[in-house]
């Protein structure tokens, strides 16, 4: 029991990030009806800017905030280099243009800071807290309050404020909301660099848990790619009750039947819900809001 | 001098030339209605006019300043509002949250647009209940009130109304007319009908659209008098109750 609930508490903190990293995925996803396969890139980025920042000497706080604008600033770059050029198109190219972002950013980063894996030390000075049975891990702790802070502000955002509605409504019909006069691009401006800094704090959350990593991108978007089908593809609950339910899987799988398949149960589940239940948790819904 | 005038309009669609040569006016504070058969080019006539579709050649004065080539953005701020074919209510978001984006052409607080849509719902009290329904629950006549009070948030000077009268049922077709005909006492309007019935009914003055082209305009009782125009363009002999 007190392994359970150790287990329990590192299972949401592993799934909050990729539960960040999800709703990267389905906002971008809602807004241009493209899955952006460089979304774990911007984890990746995000982690390694974390790391030249702390290298040059700045303090932990001030890292933090050159890392989410360098992330805000990809972002608009993203937006317009990727996306824009293509948007008249079909799918297609755009899911290709992705997938050679992604590509081009990884490749930057190792010839720019080559293969060796980072270490990011966590924002605490102390390593955690016993309470009871259970030990409570900071950065683990951190990254579990920073997501549900940001979920609360992702609901008040989009469901509060008519900043929110213009993307809702952008996102579900663009030819429409340009006859309102809302400015399509600059809504779609504004969702890159929000799916941006969400990747981005992702990977600064999980970086000290992890290794700073080439790697740590696609590993992470894998398995946010396979929450927000768990959730039902382009539902925000989903993303986010998607990526929590996959941290918890693998951890308990890891603990209880084999470790060196850790990897694998994600994607058990994963195969298990395409066959089963393809359109996901909340898929069945007709329409849904953000 | 026509609030709307329309030049020689030719809109083409790759290889297809949906607009060859249109030229209209619609003057202010008139009802103009476009009648015609399905792809005739009336839907591709609005979306020229609010920006949806690009002008191949010929020109579109609004006050008389060129409008054509211009984006929807642009042109909804101008003062042109088009509720397009198929209502196109933002399915996942509520009926006022929907009416209260129609003042996005405009800066105005938060809190004055809300009042604004509160009040749009003394025009349309049928919709009252529905204030925070989503609108995919919505039935297609409901729709419809909530597209057109949507447009009217606008503030438009000029109203561009494509089939509102589309798949529903004749009551439901009577209250939009009647609400068509409560609009025109502060907004021009140029509506889009394949009912010439209704459409006319309504009208100061209508033109009939024949495969992108204009072949007839005149005043609802001269089109309805023409007994051969009447067979073959306006479908049918039923008489003009307006």
């Amino acid at each position: 029991m007190d392994l359970a609930l150790q287990l329990l508490f590192t299972g949401i903190g592993i799934g909050a990030v990729y539960a960040l990293v999800a709703l990267g995925f389905v906002l971008i996803f809602r807004a241009t009806n493209v899955v952006n396969f460089a979304q774990g890139e911007f984890s990746m980025v995000a982690a390694y800017l974390m790391v030249v920042a702390i290298e040059a000497g700045l303090p932990y706080w001030a890292a933090f905030i050159v890392a989410l604008l360098g992330m805000a600033l990809l972002g608009v770059i993203f937006n317009l280099g990727v996306y824009y050029p293509l948007r008249h198109r079909t799918y297609l190219p755009v899911i290709i243009a992705t997938i050679g972002a992604s590509i081009l950013l990884a490749n930057s980063v190792l010839a720019i800071y080559g293969p060796q894996p980072q270490v990011l030390e966590g924002w605490f000075e102390t390593p955690g807290i016993q309470v009871g049975p259970v030990y409570l891990d900071s950065q683990y702790l951190l990254i579990i309050g920073v997501t549900i802070c940001l979920v609360i502000f992702n609901f008040w955002f989009f469901e509060k404020t008519l900043l929110g509605k213009k993307l809702q409504a952008t996102s579900q019909d663009k030819e429409m909301a340009s006859l309102l006069g809302i400015s399509v691009s600059t809504m779609i401006m504004i969702t890159f660099i929000y799916s941006a800094v969400l990747g981005g704090l992702a990977g600064i959350l999980v970086a000290p848990v992890l290794f700073v990593s080439i790697q740590m991108g696609s590993t992470i978007a894998l398995k946010a790619f396979a929450a927000t089908i768990i959730g039902g593809f382009g539902d925000v609950a989903g993303a986010i009750i998607g990526g929590l339910a996959l941290g918890v899987i693998e951890t308990f799988g890891a603990a209880y039947v084999s470790v060196p398949y850790k990897d694998g149960f994600a994607f058990l589940v994963l195969i298990a819900f395409l066959i089963f239940r393809p359109q996901g948790i909340f898929g069945e819904r007709v329409a849904e809001k953000a | 001098m026509p609030l709307l005038e329309i030049r020689n309009l030719v809109v083409r669609y790759g290889e297809i030339e949906a607009l060859r040569g249109v030229t209209c006016a619609v003057e202010q504070g008139q009802v103009v209605t476009l009648l015609g058969a399905n792809g005739a080019g009336k839907s591709t006539t609005l979306r020229a006019i609010s920006g949806l579709a690009k002008p191949t050649s010929g020109d579109i004065l609004f006050d008389g300043n060129s409008i054509a080539g211009l984006g929807p953005e642009a042109i909804v701020r101008m003062g042109i509002s088009h509720v397009p074919e198929g209502r196109r209510v933002f399915p996942g978001l509520t009926v006022k949250e929907n009416i209260m984006l129609g003042a996005s052409n405009r800066r105005a607080p938060t809190s004055e647009i809300s009042r604004e849509a509160d009040a749009m719902f003394d025009l349309f009290p049928d919709i009252r209940k529905f204030t925070n329904a989503l609108g995919w629950t919505l039935s297609g006549g409901q729709l419809q009130m909530v597209a057109v009070a949507r447009g009217l948030m606008a503030k438009p000077r000029l109203l561009l109304l494509d089939e509102p009268s589309l798949g529903l049922a004749p009551v439901i077709v009577q209250a939009v007319f009647k609400i068509i005909s409560e609009i025109r006492r502060n907004t021009t309007v140029l509506l889009v009908e394949q009912n010439a019935r209704m459409g006319l009914s309504v009208a100061d003055y209508g033109y009939v659209l024949e495969t992108g082209r204009i072949v007839l305009g005149g005043k609802p009782d001269e089109l309805w008098g023409n007994e051969a125009i009447r067979a073959a363009y306006l479908g049918g002999h039923a008489k003009v109750s307006a």
